[in-house]
């Protein structure tokens, strides 16, 4: 059985609507997006060929990949186009006491 | 209504009933120029040959020769606002990438690597990169096309980086739209165009709107004759019976300029010259349909004697969509917030200036199927004052069997509108093919923007 454990990824005040950040929680990769409908943690983890996402432009809920244009559905995770035919992981997320903390 | 022709050769008009330009003379605020000007030409009434709705061999001529030689309204510059922002514009098998590569300059790059040439980036997509990195062997462009990275150059002495910058299309930015032509020896944009229709478009302020619905959808007609069912109102009696009681449609007028731009005006409010005498003017108020009427929603509709329907809705038009948007219409014409200004501009783009209609169509035939289009309609909203600049919204792909009321943002009488047109659209495909008529017949004025239309086809695949 594995255990729902959220950990510590930022303070909220480091990430207002608009932004993202990337790093790494025990190891696993993680995206953290603040759009216009909402927080949303994934894997910054291409599932094309394994390039970091962070760096790519975030609009109408989904990121697309800053190397080859793959997007995926932030949401979701679903692979939206090509080059990628696979979802990425996303994560549950939640603020509490001003921090955001994410479930990877 | 029916009577014969009396002046014959395109000089005739709908009979018993004001022009286009006689209503709008009547209005409180008056209309600009590209409103008031005619420009009407007769171009023969000839049938026009059917086969170039479904002969492949008429497809693959425009493959050829009118699709890599004209001016295509590729994306907005709002769907790139930033440097390393691209939209992957196709067109049949050609695929273009529209990167904007400094601040205020944009390219747009075939979309195909120079090593074995993979797409550097999928068709339909967009994003931000800072360079363009092919995913089979990660041969790699800089933002501004020279190349930057082969892999294992030792094995490549014959490249000479010079020469293996990603080759170009032209740009032409307008309006807020970013044009590309493929042709080398094509006019310039404006050539194209035209200086009166620049005009006309100019003074519309397009670059100060943003997308604000898109959608799109599969038809199953060519392209061209899914075009002409939105080049005349002669359909809207027998078409859209619910606009026809609050639309001048037998009365529109109808204009050419140049080779590549047509319009037509077509005066909402008043009632049709078919329903004359039929309908009161609280009738013709009542049955007001518009492109987004959630901004007269719950006005006040009951007229006072002597009031016109076409005023009062005006009137009702200015005062909410100023409240609903923000942006003042003081200097706007009635006639500009009410009716339909219809512009083709050659091959596959509808422009329409005014207010309660602020579309834009785009159609494209499907690259392996030239009996199948796809159509898509943009609404393009004000940028609010003093407000960032609002994203564009995402392009909706509706299912074949889907209705345009189910879109997203689409206003459900503007939807139902377009349901009504596209259905008939595969009874006309079916019909031309199954004819032992092989030719169209054009009514002289009405569909004069359909014979425009097809002349510049022909000029393109050479006919
Ligand atoms: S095909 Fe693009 S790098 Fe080989
Ligand atoms: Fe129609």
């Amino acid at each position: 059985m594995s255990e729902r454990t959220f950990k510590r990824f930022c303070p909220l005040e480091e990430l207002p609507p608009g932004a993202k950040k990337a790093r790494n929680l025990d190891g696993v990769p993680v995206l953290v997006c603040h759009t216009g409908e909402g927080i949303f943690a994934v894997s910054n983890l291409c599932s094309h060929q394994e390039k970091f996402l962070h760096a790519g432009r975030v609009r109408a809920g989904r990121i697309t990949c800053p190397l080859h244009g793959a997007q995926f559905d932030l949401k979701t995770g679903a692979a939206l186009c090509l080059p990628a035919t696979r979802p990425i992981a996303t994560y549950e997320v939640r603020v509490v006491d001003g921090w955001i903390e994410v479930c990877a | 209504m029916n009577q014969p022709a009396k002046l014959g050769r395109g000089l005739d008009r709908c009979p018993n009933a004001p022009s286009t330009q006689e209503i709008i003379a009547r209005d409180k605020h008056p209309a600009p120029f590209w409103v008031r000007s005619e420009s009407y030409q007769f171009l023969g009434d000839e049938d026009i040959p059917t086969e170039r709705y479904y002969d492949p061999e008429f497809a693959k001529r425009e493959w050829e020769r009118l699709w890599p030689r004209t001016w295509q309204f590729a994306c907005r510059e709002e769907h790139i606002p930033e440097v390393g922002d691209y939209y992957v514009y196709d067109i049949g098998r050609f695929s273009f990438i529209v990167t904007r590569v400094a601040e205020d300059e944009i390219k747009a790059f075939y979309n195909a690597c120079l090593h074995r040439g993979t797409k550097l980036r999928a068709s339909g997509t967009e994003g931000n990169t800072r360079l363009f990195k092919c995913p089979f062997h990660g041969w790699s462009w800089n933002l501004d096309g020279s190349l930057r990275e082969v892999v294992c150059e030792w094995d490549f002495p014959h490249v000479r980086r010079e020469s293996f910058a990603l080759p170009e299309a032209r740009v032409a930015r307008r309006w807020g739209f970013v044009f590309i032509n493929m042709d080398p020896d094509a006019p310039s944009f404006e050539e194209y165009v035209g200086e009166e229709a620049l005009a006309h478009f100019d003074a519309w302020g397009m670059e100060q709107r943003y997308i604000h619905c898109h959608v799109a959808k599969v038809i199953p007609a060519n392209w061209k004759l899914t075009m002409e069912a939105f080049m005349e109102a002669y359909h809207v009696l027998e078409t859209h019976p619910q606009v026809a009681v609050s639309n001048a449609d037998a009365n529109s007028q109808y204009d050419i300029y140049g080779e590549h731009v047509n319009r037509f005006i077509s005066c909402l409010g008043v009632v049709s010259p078919h329903h004359a005498g039929r309908f009161t003017e609280q009738d013709v108020l009542d049955q007001f349909t518009l492109g987004d009427s959630s901004f007269v929603a719950d006005a006040e509709r009951k007229l006072r004697p002597g009031e016109t329907a076409r005023q009062r809705m005006a009137d009702l038009l200015r005062e909410q969509f100023e409240k609903a948007t923000g942006t003042s219409l003081a200097g706007v014409s009635d006639s500009e917030l009410l009716d339909c200004f219809s512009y083709t501009l050659f091959p596959n783009t509808f422009l329409f200036a005014g207010i309660s209609l602020p579309m834009v169509y785009r159609f494209r035939p499907l690259k392996d199927d030239h009996r199948k289009c796809l159509y898509e309609v943009f609404f393009l909203r004000p940028v609010p004052e003093g407000r960032p600049r609002p994203e564009p919204a995402p392009c909706q792909l509706l299912e074949p069997h889907q209705s345009f009321t189910e879109a997203q943002g689409m206003d459900p009488g503007f939807g139902a509108i377009l349901d009504q047109d596209t259905e008939n659209l595969r009874l006309e495909q079916e019909g031309i093919e199954a004819s032992a008529k092989r030719g169209l017949t054009l009514g002289n004025y009405q569909e004069i923007r359909i014979r425009h239309f097809e002349r510049a086809v022909d000029k393109y695949v050479g006919r």
